[in-house]
């Protein structure tokens, strides 16, 4: 059964009707029918066949070109707006200079107002909220480069070993390292770790405090440069992941610096906590992802 | 000659005009062209078979056009339209190879 209907799919190529038609002319004996209005409707049915062809093909190049202009404006979306946000966070470290200045001018001036600042600032280190600098560690972390025994005919679109790559994880596990040996102030490729900061993952790339940080990651540790590499060397995580990057051939390397600096970290929002006044509508809560 | 010209002549209008295709009629327009292809091979195989009926020619055009297109839409309602669209397309291809393949035999003997 199964054999037959393949057979007839192969076998009957041409509609049997033709056969049927041209044997009821033959029994006709041949009647001659009006062949030009035959022609007419060939030649309008061919054209409508054309017509078809001719409406797919353009439609089919539309959306391929529609495709490509929608991606190439959302990838000058994605520009602009970074160039803005670029934009407001300078402006924003402007302007929060300028509060900084102006309050300390303020409270110069009583003495109240001088220990009122010097608690502040102690609070604003701890918070890091302030740019530091000092001696420290600088620990760098890089994904495998491409291995050179790889397939070179799939090569340019093999897929990755994630393991190859550094992950949120491995991050995490240097960082709390770090503040474990005595780091006093933390940055990943220039974003400071605050008190709220995460790291995580997003599809391919780190997030620290929400930014893509990007391959290689080099993570500053302020602290007395001694202790800080003789503990964080001694912590057994450390040594795990010293040799799964020996495996996996990520580049995990540290040196002593004489001098770090580390900027501030972006003051956490308020989400709950609403400051009291008379006029404060509900707090508008952004959703932290 | 005449029924070439027809065609021409339909691609040169389909692609001067450019005619707006209504979105809902869009996903059926490639599976009406495979079916549109088979009836126009099976028709010129006819022709050199010499048995070919401008009524039955004109028929199998509309019904394969029409047929493959509800059959793709049954299945999109059905959930099942992309394979379908592969049944249609596999059923079509075959009948086209078919007769290109009477074709090919009258015209080059081989």
């Amino acid at each position: 059964m199964g054999a037959s209907l393949l057979d007839a799919v192969l076998a009957e190529t041409l509609d049997p009707a033709y056969a049927q038609a041209a044997a009821a002319r033959s029994s006709d004996g041949g009647a001659p029918r009006p062949r030009r209005w035959d022609r007419v409707v060939v030649a309008l049915t061919m054209a409508v066949a054309g017509l078809l062809v001719a409406v797919t093909y353009d439609q089919a190049a539309a959306s391929v070109e529609g495709r490509d202009e929608v991606r190439v404006a959302l990838v000058d979306d994605i520009r602009t707006d970074s160039a803005v946000s670029d934009e407001l966070a300078a402006q924003l470290e402007s302007l929060r200079t300028e509060v900084t200045r102006t309050r300390d001018d303020l409270l110069a001036a009583s003495a109240v107002g001088q220990r009122a600042r010097d608690a502040l600032a102690r609070a604003e280190e701890s918070a890091g909220a302030v740019p530091v600098s000092g001696p420290g560690l600088l620990v760098t972390l890089a994904n495998a480069d491409p291995s050179a025994d790889e397939d070179p005919v799939g090569g340019g679109t093999a897929e990755e070993d994630p393991r190859e790559q550094v992950q949120d994880g491995d991050l995490q596990l240097v960082v709390n390292a770090l503040w474990a040996a005595g780091a006093e102030a933390i940055s990943i490729n220039g974003q400071r770790l605050g008190p709220t900061t995460a790291i995580r993952f997003a599809g391919e790339a780190v997030l620290v405090d929400f930014r893509p940080v990007t391959n290689p990651y080099e993570i500053s540790a302020i602290g007395d440069p001694d202790s800080l590499s003789a503990e964080f060397l001694a912590s057994p995580e450390v040594g795990a992941l010293a040799v799964i990057s020996q495996t996996f051939g990520l580049r995990f390397e540290y040196a002593e610096e004489e001098e770090l600096s580390v900027p501030a970290a972006s003051v956490p929002e308020l989400r709950s906590a609403v400051p009291e006044g008379p006029d404060d509508p509900a707090p508008d809560p952004t959703p932290g992802g | 000659m005449i029924p070439i010209l027809g065609l021409a002549a339909g691609v040169l209008l389909g692609l001067f005009f450019d005619p707006t295709v209504p979105v809902w009629l869009q996903p059926y327009l490639p599976i009406a062209v495979v079916a549109a292809l088979d009836a126009v091979f099976g028709g010129f195989r006819a022709r050199l078979d010499g048995i070919f009926d401008a009524k039955v020619f004109v028929i199998s055009f509309v019904s394969n056009v029409v047929v493959a297109a509800l059959i793709v839409f049954l299945g999109d309602q059905l959930g099942v339209g992309a394979q379908l669209s592969t049944a249609v397309v596999v059923v079509l291809g075959i009948r086209i190879f078919g007769n290109a393949a009477a074709i090919r035999r009258h015209v080059f003997r081989a």
